[in-house]
């Protein structure tokens, strides 16, 4: 039987051996962080879901090789992302859908949170509009708090990388979300770039 | 300096600055430019711009996957378990249920004759003959399945003898009503056949055994966590007054 105290890698270990509710109950763990990394890298709920099916029966096949040189985490989420950056590959011309504006995937908000709630749905939006090889980094590192190292891991590239695409990805954001006014330096950022959050207070008035 | 046009003095390169936040510069390079941050209002600015960005970031809040998603990835990993699972020596991989020993004896869907079978292997398909042909129901046969890619009006899914594994995981993606056009018709079918479910975590057209039908897979309720059912409908035939539109009945996944 699977035990609710059982680390991921005795899950791991439970699977290998034929338990078969072990990996389940892995899934069962961690899928609301797998869920959030995929919705919100590729930004359609119904390719996440898609996704992440396929992730989990891959890991599910893949888990009597798993080796504990790396977290199960770590290990599950590099098999997410592979295949969510799968996905973006493979429909970089489609458009995406934006994530809805509340819904089972949002917790629910107390009642005095609706401007904070709002916040948020200004950053998803600028986060959306970062180019795909900058967003992954930025979720995983910056929303999901992930190492630069752990990242590079899963997204099988230099860590050097993960921090130079984070950077870039941090200034168009710092520039859109109005932390950064548009100045005359250079910042790779869009000179039309639109001020979410001077856009909103605008509407609010 | 990397040897571009990235000005470390007013006006600070903004590239620059976020290199420096990302930890990205060598130590020396770092260490010449945090003096001059420091002495610069401007430049202590874009770096403060930056932290409030990533605070915004992390200040997002965690989301839960909704339970449609959630069911059908316990429903595609329960199948996966049981198609992994070995199988016993001798025993038939899906054993099938005499339909006219249910018909004989007026089981309900998914009583317990069928819930011990698929406790035993995780699958039994209750296949029913269609029409007047097929006497007695079939027996238990090598499965020979034919997946597709996908279900599409040209090329729909299809299926032979009793095992519905391999089409489980592009219909547990799909939402395609097929000739039963929408969830009424779908609830009327279901209904006629004494089934009571809540829409279904995926549904597609398929062909079972060249005929068409659809293939659903319900959720199966609140005390019946893990498990899932899988009904094939006859859309020619099935109603809510024709208990035999339904072809296969079969619950998936551990108990």
């Amino acid at each position: 039987m699977t035990a609710a105290a059982s680390s991921d890698a005795d899950l791991i270990a439970a699977h290998a051996a034929g338990d078969p509710h072990a990996f389940a109950e892995l899934v069962r763990r961690h899928r609301d962080r797998m869920w959030a990394v995929a919705l919100r890298t590729l930004r359609d709920p119904e390719e996440a879901a898609d996704a992440l099916q396929e992730a989990f029966i891959s890991a599910f096949r893949a888990a009597a090789n798993f080796r504990a040189e790396s977290q199960v985490t770590t290990w599950l989420h590099r098999i997410v992302v592979n295949a969510c950056l799968d996905r973006m590959r493979r429909r970089q011309t489609r458009p995406t859908v934006p994530l809805p504006e509340a819904g089972p995937g949002e917790p629910v908000a107390p009642r005095d949170a609706m401007a904070e709630r709002e916040t948020h749905l200004v950053v998803q939006a600028a986060l959306n509009e970062l180019p795909e090889e900058q967003r992954a980094p930025i979720v995983l590192v910056d929303v999901e708090g992930y190492s630069v190292a752990e990242t590079a891991r899963m997204l099988g590239i230099a860590e050097g990388t993960v921090k130079s695409r984070c950077a870039r990805g941090r200034a168009k954001l710092a520039k859109v979300l109005g932390h950064l006014r548009n100045r005359s330096a250079s910042a790779n950022v869009p000179a039309d770039g639109v001020n979410v959050r001077q856009q909103r207070q605008w509407e609010e008035r | 300096m990397t040897g571009n046009a990235r000005r470390s003095g007013p006006p600070w390169s903004v590239d620059l600055l976020a290199d420096l936040h990302a930890g990205l510069l060598d130590p020396r390079e770092e260490a010449e430019l945090r003096p001059l941050v420091e002495a610069d209002p401007e430049a202590k600015e874009v770096l403060a711009a930056l932290d409030a960005t990533v605070q915004d970031l992390r200040d997002l809040p965690p989301l839960r996957m909704p339970d449609n998603v959630a069911s059908r990835i316990d429903a595609a990993l329960a199948e996966e378990a049981r198609r992994s699972a070995p199988q016993p020596t001798g025993q038939p991989v899906a054993p099938v249920v005499d339909l006219a020993a249910r018909r004989r004896k007026r089981l309900g869907w998914g009583a317990g004759l069928l819930t011990a079978a698929a406790a035993a292997v995780g699958l039994a398909v209750m296949v029913i003959p269609n029409g007047g042909g097929g006497e007695g129901g079939q027996q238990a046969q090598p499965p020979a399945t034919t997946p597709s890619t996908g279900a599409s009006a040209d090329k729909p899914l299809a299926v032979r003898g009793n095992d519905f594994g391999p089409v489980l995981g592009d219909v547990l993606k799909a939402q395609n009503y097929g000739p039963l056009e929408n969830q009424e018709k779908l609830a009327g079918c279901l209904r006629g056949a004494n089934i009571v479910a809540a829409k279904p975590i995926g549904v597609s057209p398929i062909t079972l055994d060249d005929k068409p039908a659809v293939m659903a897979v319900l959720p199966r309720g609140a005390g019946t966590k893990g498990q899932f059912r899988i009904v094939v409908l006859d859309p020619a035939t099935c109603g809510p007054d024709n208990p035999d539109g339904v072809l296969a009945d079969s619950p998936v996944g551990p108990n």
